[in-house]
């Protein structure tokens, strides 16, 4: 780990649960995994905590998969209670002299892998005395949306809109719900595995991803035509570098410089002597396991043959 | 090698149904909740030298990950 952490550069502490005793002390254990699976019993959930200085936990993140992995920059934001987009992001700006508008892409630099969220940030910037509205709203009048599409497997999740305030408005005898000042909405969003999966190579160096806006603006007297938006963004996807190992192939698109072979070998050693039982027992239902995959495919490659003819 | 996708869209080497694909189940408790102290703990870093988690943070923030797995 100390050659890892020095070729890697990371400057930060690796610590290491060899018995899984603080993984269960915060009770975390990945328990569907039974003890017999050797290689795997003692894993956690994995997942993220920030704390505050005394040390409570003020965000955390576990997510539906060990696929899906917050951006660093998203976790800093959590720790931090702010969102702050780096310069180097992709970010367009548009709007006009009442509401200006900024998009920008947040977290590795807008860069694309599977399973790696990042976040549309866009903040809207009404000028004094301007407000723009939430849904619901009465016929005629436009709430802001914000719609993102990409290609096939980008998946974005639904916008997050921070808290609004009411507005009665004497004249309709109605209260409305709006934003005043300025404010973020953010859109997480994360490639899957028809767009990016580091079991192949990439079958493209970018995406193309849109964010189409749309509101309208208006200030206690008056409204101003509704208005809508469209901002493109060209995102690279990233080619995944992993270390290398002869017999664990199809985890990166590129094989490091790093040989990851005598870790391999002495966690192979140490399961064999602790548990060589469950250790044959694993490599069995691994096999087993392997069958019914190759059966599945070949059974799939029939069926399409069928449809062919 | 034969790549499965599973229900959530993703690829990995591993046939579906194996325990190493297996995502986090509903109503599975996360640990602490926001709001709690995170319980204290000492473990040795990448180093040797053991950390102890509250005394090293020195009182600031700090971001705690736990990865399911890596290969040094």
């Amino acid at each position: 780990m100390s050659e890892f952490s020095d070729r890697q550069n990371i400057p930060y502490h690796l610590l290491s649960d060899l018995d899984s005793a603080v993984i269960r002390q915060y009770g975390i254990l990945n328990d569907s995994i039974e003890p017999g699976d050797v290689f795997l019993y003692g894993i956690p959930y994995p997942g993220v905590y920030m704390c505050d200085e005394e040390g409570v936990v003020i965000s955390k993140s576990f997510h539906d998969t060990y696929k899906k992995r917050d951006s660093a920059d998203l976790l800093l934001d959590a720790a931090l209670g702010r969102v702050v987009v780096n310069e180097s992001s992709p970010q367009a700006k548009g709007g006009d002299d009442e509401v200006a508008i900024h998009v920008a892409v947040h977290g590795g630099d807008g860069s694309i892998r599977q399973g790696i969220v990042r976040q549309l940030v866009i903040r809207f910037e009404p000028g004094d005395g301007l407000h723009l509205y939430g849904e619901p709203v009465p016929e005629g009048m436009r709430a802001l949306t914000v719609n993102a599409s990409g290609p096939p497997g980008l998946v974005f999740q639904e916008p997050r809109f921070p808290e609004t305030e009411s507005l009665y408005l004497a004249a309709m005898d109605l209260t409305l719900q709006v934003w005043k000042g300025a404010f973020e909405i953010t859109v997480p969003f994360y490639p899957v595995g028809e767009l990016a999966s580091e079991t192949r190579p990439l079958d493209q160096g970018s995406v193309d991803i849109s964010v189409d806006i749309q509101y309208q603006a208006c200030d206690d007297e008056t409204c101003r035509l509704p208005k809508s938006e469209s901002f493109q963004f060209e995102l690279p996807l990233d080619v995944i570098d992993v270390p290398n190992i002869d017999v664990h192939t199809g985890h990166g698109q590129r094989e490091g410089a790093y040989d990851g072979t005598p870790h391999l070998r002495r966690l192979f050693l140490r399961k064999l002597k602790e548990h060589p039982l469950g250790f044959i027992r694993y490599l069995f239902k691994h096999v087993r396991l392997m069958r019914a995959s190759k059966r599945r495919a070949k059974e799939s490659n029939r069926q399409m043959n069928v449809h062919d003819d | 090698m034969v790549v499965e996708r599973d229900e959530l869209g993703f690829d990995a080497p591993a046939p579906l149904g194996h325990p190493a694909r297996l995502g986090l189940p509903e109503g599975q408790s996360t640990g602490p909740e926001v709001g709690e102290r995170l319980p204290d703990f000492v473990l040795p870093d990448q180093n040797g030298n053991p950390i102890s988690f509250h005394e090293h943070r020195a009182g600031k923030r700090a971001v705690l990950v736990f990865y399911r797995s890596a290969v040094w």
